[in-house]
């Protein structure tokens, strides 16, 4: 069974690399900076977000380096939504290839989560780059050797984002009007994840709703280690693993239940 | 080769009309029963093809033979009924799925290679011998939006049969690009016949179904009505048709 999926994996690898590299050849054509941007992006992103809330609406965060902070949110949070959402409008947008040739399904959900996984380590350059060179001698960030587990918690993210991505786009195939839904619950989510806020603001009955947020458990990792240096938790490993492996498995369970009905969708 | 077992197909008409949420509301609403509207496309199809046959599949508009062509190459499963076949497919159903406009002859040419199955490796091989059959050497690294449909249609067909296949499926595509293209096209077809390529071919120009096959299935309605004698079944066939 395992080695089946395997050689099937491995069949596929190279139509999956040139629709990877599909999707950024059409991405950046006809843009200046080009690849540049996925560099700036987030950067920009960060510094309109620190300047709303620590200046405009006087944020502050004792002993912490807020703009580290906001990055190590933010980046995660643009990650999975990027991820979940084009993997979401993956299999619609594919129906007229799909009509016409055999490959497995899964390979368009799959092959947009990969594609946003490459923009994110694109934006890990200039989160390092923040995380070095800002703050004053209270709140600079050193890196430390927990760095070596920062990896668990993107791999984390990844599997999330397939399993929510296979869940949306089989859903999609059915009700078009997911689009419009997920948008809404993006915002929502986007709002409940302590992006540029601290949770221990809120009161303690709203802080075990965020339990339930598995974002929340894979920012909070990572924050541990890059702004406290300390090694995460038990139970922060078992939360981040858990519901990373629960959500992919749904997520290849419903896909794989419905996935010969897709055509007569399309 | 193929082996086609009691293979049936069902289309839901309903599902048109049951995809918006205002619908899906109004049904749940309305307390009437869901009208069950199928269509079978096929029905309980059986025959089997034995290696280097060249079979032709006709009939009229909606006889089924683009559905049955689908079960074969993979892309829908059929309702009902099995379909067994050895060896690999090039399903050339539909020429150029997956070309992307935006991108470049040569980007698509590995884009589309992908698509179909091929390797890395074996594209690098191919490339030149790709570009060569189109004819568009000069147009390599202009976007395929700016083609024009013959060009577009030329690079698929020489994408499509730079591999030689176990089994080919055809549909209708002996009718690419200008004249001399078309004839280049057809020998292409004959050498893969000959080096003992399975073919499945739909088309609805009996002189090349004549030419081409040792054996035709006819359709009408998702049934076969006869399967057999290339020329005999053509005659039928077309008497049929005509009066």
């Amino acid at each position: 069974m395992i080695k089946r999926i395997f050689l099937n994996f491995k069949r596929y690898t190279f139509l999956m690399s040139q629709m990877v590299s599909r999707d950024f050849k059409v991405k950046y054509k006809r843009s200046v900076l080009g690849i540049l941007w996925s560099l700036l992006f987030p950067l920009l992103q960060m510094s309109v977000m620190a300047l709303v809330f620590s200046q405009m609406f006087k944020f502050r965060m004792e002993g912490v380096n807020y703009l580290v902070y906001l990055m190590s949110g933010l980046i995660i949070f643009n990650y999975f939504s990027e991820a979940s959402n084009s993997a979401m409008t993956s299999l619609v947008t594919n129906f007229p290839l799909m009509k016409k040739i055999y490959m497995p399904k899964y390979i368009f959900p799959l092959s947009k989560c990969i594609f946003a996984t490459i923009n994110f380590l694109l934006t890990l350059i200039p989160f390092l780059l923040i995380i070095l060179f800002s703050g004053d001698k209270n709140t600079h960030c050193i890196i430390n050797m927990y760095y070596i587990f920062l990896p668990f918690a993107y791999l984390c993210v990844f599997l999330f984002s397939i399993g929510v991505g296979f869940i949306l786009s089989t859903i999609s195939v059915f009700l078009r009007d997911i689009f419009y839904i997920y948008g809404i619950i993006l915002t929502m989510w986007q709002y409940f994840t302590p992006t540029f806020y601290d949770i221990s603001m809120l009161t303690p009955e709203l802080q075990k709703l965020f339990y339930l947020n598995p974002l929340y458990h894979y920012i909070t990792f990572t924050r541990t280690i890059i702004l406290y240096n300390k090694m995460p938790d038990l139970s922060s490993w078992l939360w981040c693993g858990g519901t990373a492996i629960i959500t992919l498995i749904i997520g290849c369970i419903v896909f794989k239940l419905k996935q010969d009905k897709f055509i007569y969708y399309a | 080769m193929i082996t086609v077992n009691n293979v049936s197909m069902k289309f839901d008409l309903g599902i048109e009309r049951d995809n918006s949420f205002k619908q899906v509301f109004i049904n749940l609403l309305s307390f009437k029963k869901k009208n069950k509207d199928y269509f079978w496309a096929l029905k309980d199809i059986s025959f089997h093809i034995k290696k280097g046959e060249v079979v032709g599949l006709i009939g009229s508009n909606g006889a089924g033979k683009s559905t049955l062509l689908k079960t074969i190459s993979g892309v829908m499963k059929p309702t009902k009924g099995s379909i067994q076949v050895n060896g690999i497919i090039s399903p050339m159903i539909e020429l150029g799925a997956g070309f992307d406009l935006e991108l470049t002859a040569r980007e698509n040419i590995y884009l589309n290679g992908a698509v179909l199955g091929y390797s890395k490796k074996f594209l690098e091989e191919k490339f030149d011998e790709i570009v060569e059959f189109s004819e568009l050497k000069d147009f390599l690294d202009v976007p395929v939006k700016n083609f024009s449909s013959g060009m577009t249609a030329k690079l698929a067909f020489s994408i499509a049969t730079i591999v030689n296949p176990e089994v080919l499926i055809v549909d209708e595509i002996l009718s690419v690009g200008d004249i001399k293209f078309q004839e280049k096209s057809k020998n292409k077809m004959l050498e893969m016949i000959k080096g003992g390529t399975t073919v499945l071919y739909v088309s609805h120009s009996l002189t090349s179904i004549e030419e081409l096959c040792d054996k035709v299935i006819w359709l009408e309605h998702g049934q076969i009505v006869e399967m057999g004698d290339t020329k005999e079944i053509c005659k039928k066939y077309y008497d049929k048709q005509m009066n």
